[in-house]
Order: C-alpha cells, then sequence, then structure tokens
C-alpha cells in the first residue's frame, strides 16, 4: 500500500486540500455558504450566539480544531461581528495555531455583499496557493484514522483499529477505548492511539473525530441510523444493520463484508467516498448548554 | 385610508402572506436531499438542520413541534417532507392532519439521497403547479400575525427602532392583528412592565413565571451570562447589562395588552399581543415564532443582522443611520431617521406599519431578496452537561 498526501508546513499530513470557509456564527451561515459556493468547503452551523460558560470554550475549541484538520490547507472565517464567539478572535487564535487564515467581518465590511465579494476573491487567492502543492509519497506514521464505532458491533470496531494500529498508523475512536489516550471534544491527538469518552451523539462525533486530527473517518452504522458525511474529511460508511443496508445502500460504502483497509486507502489517495460523490457535508456541532 | 390586506387562505381560517412550496427535511440525514430538490426551482424553498431523530432525545417533543409547526406556517401553501426511513412518516402524517398539504418520501425508498432527489423533483413540479393555481384574496387584519425580533441592539435600538416598532404593533393590535413578542432572557428585568399589562390574572402570573423561571435556569447553571446577554456586539454598542437591554427589547412590544403566553413554537388561540418563551439566539427565536404562525417578522438592529427566513418577510429596521448606510441591501428601514430628526417616533411607526402592510401584500424584503434560509434546532436538556465554573474573565472580551 502506498499513501500520498499533502504535507503541511507542521509535518501533519493532508488527505485533500480544502480551503475551508468557517462562519463564526448562524447569522454569517448564509455569506459563508456563497462565498464556499466554488473552489472552497463552506460549513454552516446554527452555533456561535448566546452560548455561555464551558459551552463557548468547548465550541471554540471544537471550530478551532476542525479547522486545523491537516485536510484544511487554508480558512477564511466569515463573522457577523456582534456574536458571542467573536469571529476576529477565532481568526487570530487559527494564525497562532499556524493556519493559514483569512476573514471576512459582515460588519465590519459593511454588509452580506461586500462580505462576499471580499471572500470570494479570498477563495481564489487561497486556492491558487494551495493548488501548488502536489501530493507526495507518505509513511503509515503519517495516517491517522477516525473510527465511529456502532452500538451492538463493537467487535468489528475492534478488529479494525487493532489493524490500524498494527499497521503503524494513528487512530482516534470516539467512545471510550481500553488503553487509549483520553481526548476531550474538540481537542487534538498526538498519541498512536486516543479515545473520545464524551464524544457527542451521531454525526456529533464526525467534528471531534477531524477536530481530533483525523483525515479519513470510519463510521460504522448499526440500527436506526443514517450515514452521514462530512465536511472536510471524507466518511467511509459501513452498514452493520442489513435492513438499513440495503434500505440506504447508495449512500453507504459497504456493508461488514467489505474490505475497510483497502478501501480507506484508496480514499485517502483521492478516490472520492460515498459521501464525497454525494457531496454532503454535514457538520454538527456537540453543544453542552441550552443558548440564553 | 385603511389599507387593505390580500393573502392566501389556508385551512382552518389562517392566511398567508406568500406561497412558498417548502422542501422540509425531517431528519438532518435528508438534508442533502431536500436542499437538492428545492434547487431544482426558483419557487421552491428548503431548510437545513441539526435534529438526527435520535428517539430518546430528551427534547424531541420540542424539537419536532417546531419542525412540525414551521411545516404548517401560513405563507407555506405546500411541503414535500424528506425523510429518512418509513418511522418518518408519524411526524409527516401530524403535519398533515394539521391541515397542510403535504407530500412524504422516505429516503429508504429510494436506495439514499441520489435517488431520493430524482424521485422528490417531479413531486416538487407538481407542487410548484399546484400552488400556482392560488391567488392572493382579501385578508382580514386578524388573519395577520407579526413576529417582534431584535438582533445585534446597540444602545439605539431601545431608542428609536425598538420603540416604533411598539407603535407599529400597538396599531396591528388596535387593527384586529396579533404580534408575538418573544426573547424571553432578553426581558429579564422588564417582567413587571408586561405583566401589568396583562389581560388577566392568570396571564400576569405566567408572565412572572416564564421570565423569571429563564432567570433562574441561568442561576442554576452557575455562569455568568455576561458574552451571550449581553453579546460583544451589544457590549461595543453601548448596552452595558441585561436589564438595560430588555428594557429596550420589550418596547417592541408598544404599549398593548398582553393577551396571553404561549410556549416555545405554540400557536396563539385569539388575536393581540403574546409573550412567546424562546431564547434570545435570533434564529432559534425566529423559527419558534414562524412554528408558532407568524406570516410576518420585523427585526431591529443596531449593529446590523442579515439573516431571515426561507419561509417568512422579514422587515430589517436599523436603530441608527450609520448601521443602516453602511450595509446595503440587509436592512430595509431606517429607525435612525428619529435621532437625525427626519422623522417623529410616531411618524415611524406609521411608516413601520404601513410597510408591514406593504410587505404581506407581496412587497419583497432584503433578506428575501437574498433568499436567507437560516434555521436553527432549539434545545434545553443536556444530560452530558458538565459542571459549570464561573466564567468572570476568561470571555473573549
Amino acid at each position: 500500500m502506498k499513501v500520498h498526501g499533502y504535507r503541511r508546513a507542521d509535518g501533519r499530513l493532508g488527505a485533500h486540500n480544502n480551503v475551508l470557509v468557517l462562519p463564526s456564527v448562524v447569522c454569517a451561515d448564509l455569506v459563508a455558504e456563497r462565498i464556499g459556493a466554488t473552489d472552497a468547503v463552506a460549513v454552516v452551523h446554527q452555533h456561535g450566539c448566546g452560548q455561555v460558560g464551558d459551552d463557548v470554550e468547548c465550541t471554540e475549541r471544537s471550530l478551532l480544531g476542525f479547522a486545523t484538520n491537516p485536510n484544511v490547507g487554508a480558512v477564511v472565517v466569515v463573522s457577523l461581528g456582534c456574536e458571542t464567539i467573536q469571529g476576529v478572535r477565532l481568526a487570530k487564535r487559527l494564525r497562532e495555531c499556524g493556519q493559514t487564515v483569512d476573514f471576512a467581518g459582515i460588519q465590519a465590511l459593511g454588509g452580506s455583499a461586500n462580505a462576499e465579494a471580499y471572500g470570494l476573491a479570498a477563495v481564489a487567492r487561497l486556492r491558487q496557493q494551495l493548488d501548488r502543492l502536489e501530493r507526495t509519497e507518505a509513511e503509515a506514521s503519517d495516517l491517522r484514522f477516525g473510527v465511529r464505532p456502532a452500538r451492538g458491533f463493537h467487535h468489528i470496531a475492534e478488529r479494525l483499529v487493532e489493524e490500524m494500529v498494527d499497521s503503524g498508523a494513528s487512530v482516534v475512536v470516539a467512545g471510550p477505548w481500553p488503553g487509549a489516550a483520553e481526548l476531550a471534544y474538540g481537542e487534538r491527538a498526538d498519541g498512536r492511539l486516543a479515545a473520545l469518552p464524551d464524544p457527542g451523539h451521531g454525526a456529533e462525533q464526525d467534528v471531534a473525530l477531524a477536530a481530533a486530527g483525523a483525515q479519513v473517518i470510519v463510521s460504522f452504522v448499526g440500527r436506526g441510523h443514517a450515514p452521514t458525511g462530512f465536511a472536510t474529511c471524507p466518511v467511509i460508511a459501513v452498514g452493520l444493520d442489513p435492513d438499513i443496508f440495503a434500505a440506504l445502500e447508495d449512500d453507504f460504502d459497504m456493508d461488514g463484508s467489505g474490505d475497510v483497509w483497502s478501501r480507506l486507502i484508496a480514499v485517502f489517495n483521492g478516490e472520492p467516498s460515498a459521501s464525497e460523490r454525494r457531496g454532503a457535508r454535514d457538520f454538527m456541532l456537540r453543544r453542552t448548554a441550552r443558548t440564553m | 385610508v385603511i389599507a387593505q390586506l390580500m393573502g392566501y387562505r389556508r385551512p382552518e381560517g389562517r392566511w398567508g402572506v406568500r406561497n412558498h412550496v417548502l422542501v422540509l427535511p425531517l431528519r438532518s440525514a435528508a438534508n442533502l436531499a431536500a436542499t437538492r430538490i428545492a434547487e431544482a426551482f426558483a419557487g421552491v424553498v428548503a431548510v437545513s438542520h441539526e435534529w438526527e431523530g435520535e428517539p430518546d432525545d430528551p427534547d424531541r417533543l420540542r424539537i419536532e413541534g417546531s419542525i412540525a409547526g414551521f411545516a404548517t406556517n401560513p405563507n407555506v401553501a405546500a411541503a414535500l417532507l424528506i425523510g429518512v426511513s418509513a418511522e418518518d412518516r408519524v411526524l409527516a402524517d401530524r403535519i398533515a392532519a394539521a391541515g397542510q398539504r403535504v407530500e412524504f418520501l422516505a429516503m429508504s425508498q429510494y436506495r439514499g439521497t441520489i435517488g431520493t432527489i430524482a424521485a422528490g423533483v417531479p413531486v416538487a413540479r407538481a407542487l410548484v403547479a399546484e400552488s400556482g393555481r392560488m391567488t392572493r384574496e382579501p385578508m382580514p387584519f386578524a388573519g395577520l400575525q407579526l413576529g417582534l425580533e431584535c438582533g445585534g441592539s446597540d444602545a439605539m435600538s431601545g431608542v428609536t427602532a425598538n420603540p416604533a416598532l411598539g407603535i407599529a404593533s400597538d396599531l396591528l393590535v388596535a387593527a384586529g392583528g396579533t404580534s408575538i413578542l418573544a426573547e424571553t432572557p432578553e426581558l429579564i428585568g422588564a417582567e413587571h412592565i408586561l405583566a401589568a399589562r396583562a389581560a388577566n390574572e392568570q396571564v400576569a402570573r405566567r408572565v412572572i413565571e416564564v421570565i423569571t423561571g429563564f432567570e433562574t435556569a441561568i442561576r442554576e447553571l452557575g455562569v455568568d451570562v455576561r458574552g451571550a446577554q449581553p453579546t460583544p456586539g451589544n457590549q461595543d454598542g453601548g448596552l452595558t447589562t441585561i436589564e438595560e437591554k430588555s428594557l429596550g427589547a420589550a418596547m417592541k412590544g408598544g404599549h398593548a395588552a398582553v393577551s396571553g403566553v404561549l410556549e416555545f413554537a405554540q400557536r396563539p388561540q385569539r388575536t393581540g399581543l403574546h409573550i412567546m418563551d424562546t431564547p434570545g439566539h435570533d434564529i432559534e427565536q425566529m423559527v419558534a415564532m414562524v412554528a408558532g404562525g407568524c406570516n410576518i417578522v420585523a427585526f431591529t438592529t443596531g449593529r446590523g443582522s442579515p439573516t431571515g427566513s426561507a419561509v417568512v418577510p422579514v422587515i430589517k429596521i436599523a436603530s441608527n443611520s450609520s448601521t443602516f448606510n453602511r450595509m446595503p441591501g440587509d436592512i430595509d428601514l431606517n429607525a435612525g431617521a428619529v435621532l437625525d430628526r427626519e422623522l417623529t417616533l410616531e411618524a415611524m411607526g406609521r411608516l413601520i406599519y404601513d410597510v408591514v402592510v406593504e410587505v404581506a401584500n407581496g412587497r419583497q424584503t432584503s433578506s428575501e431578496r437574498r433568499g436567507s434560509h437560516e434555521f436553527a434546532i432549539s434545545r434545553t436538556v443536556f444530560p452530558m452537561q458538565p459542571a459549570m465554573t464561573a466564567l468572570v474573565g476568561t470571555h473573549p472580551r
């Protein structure tokens, strides 16, 4: 197996080379969506204002971690200006992490239309910059995979995690895991095996896996759940419940009998996963307190 | 001259001022399919949201109630509901039972997203054709339900835009219409003023209960609410405390009697001014008011907000000329004219009222022109909530 990825300034490897358009608050969603319509990946979310306590820090940490995932080569932060999670501060903290950042403030730039024009130009500039980077050959130790186990099918996730670690890759697991270093939601992993004891539920787990540094996510989907995609990491959806797999087959990469490992390598190298083929860019953030 | 309203007659005596076909995902896994179906037609709108449909979610009733209410807003001529599995039909049936024209597709019938988009496009096309045959007819003022909102407030909000909107609200209530004042945390400190205007003892008690209840919930969290209420932008705009913000925010309700207190996303049973229990978060609040039947929203802003709704026209009113002039295309009216001595507060209030009527009759607002479709799920219960510690000094101020 050979993997090729985008080498970042800090030495980490990206499976993708995205320009991310990140709204700091729901009020900036539409502008972010328009800025990211071509040449970039925009996420939209409903958070960033009226938040209190640890919930503020959790959201900020998650956005920071997510936007410094090695699949993201550059970020355009879109801010309204009056929000709780201040976009200016988010952009500053991203720069301090070594990320390439531009900032479009809607109130500061004089409204949505001006912010869109500014953001589109920023994306074009950053895209051009990132396009100079080419995939280079990498080692197994450059890989960090995210794994979402499914209730009732833990043994399948166990086998995969073991295989990953044996091959020399690093792993982050959503949920408690014996022998793993424990991470808070939104925190970056540095060891070979890390776990999120409190990862949120459903697609919220993907944000934490991405923030931990996973380049590709393997999502085991059991009963009562649907396969999801993710904004900046390919998701390989493995259907473990035969009924759900049959009903939503096109949104899955494989059922439980498939070869996850070779699919992972192919997807890392650029082959689109099922979620990427359909264009799913889910982004769901775990919250810890009610909105004010 | 008494203006004539022209709207779309809906079942159960309700009236729409728009005639949208809405494609609504019942669970977030259907977001992509809903968005793609709506993109196929200019007249079709869609929203996306973060509700995954966890069956044991303690907020399930609240969330499903707001999704169902949103789909049955009278501005929605027909709703194409996208579920993931056949079980989602339960919610679809509930929306249909509320009198809405509904079509339902489950992704499980089409092997996933791509097949659902292909199946949904012709269904949406048929709904567009069907809704296109509906026409506006004379509509009573009792059919108009105005949501009162403020976002990104500053020190002028309580001096210009909010009291002017209060005058417009009073005019609407006098004409037989309904207004909804919400944003419970932004009423903390003004509860006595609102309770004194309650239509009866019971309403007065509910006003106090709901507002002090929110205050108690904040205290129980043990957090410093500053940074969330008032926000950094509120503070830059000269607002110093939540009570000060509240006294300005409550002025959006004018001087009319408070005829009822509504739960989150609850539809009023009579006309007149109501208070709805919602967070201050602009989009959670807007979704609650839309789900509660508001067919038009007036939204005052000091710092400048570009947000809106997929199904309801939102009239944006600046509290000062500087913000109005700085954000062309985002704001509809300038209550800064009161400070600039171009209009009296009374005249500004009448202007807002006239524009509410014009917009109800079809005039587009800036957020409609931009195609706003922000949406938010409002939660109250956080099962894994960690112990919260005081936050003074750690916030980015």
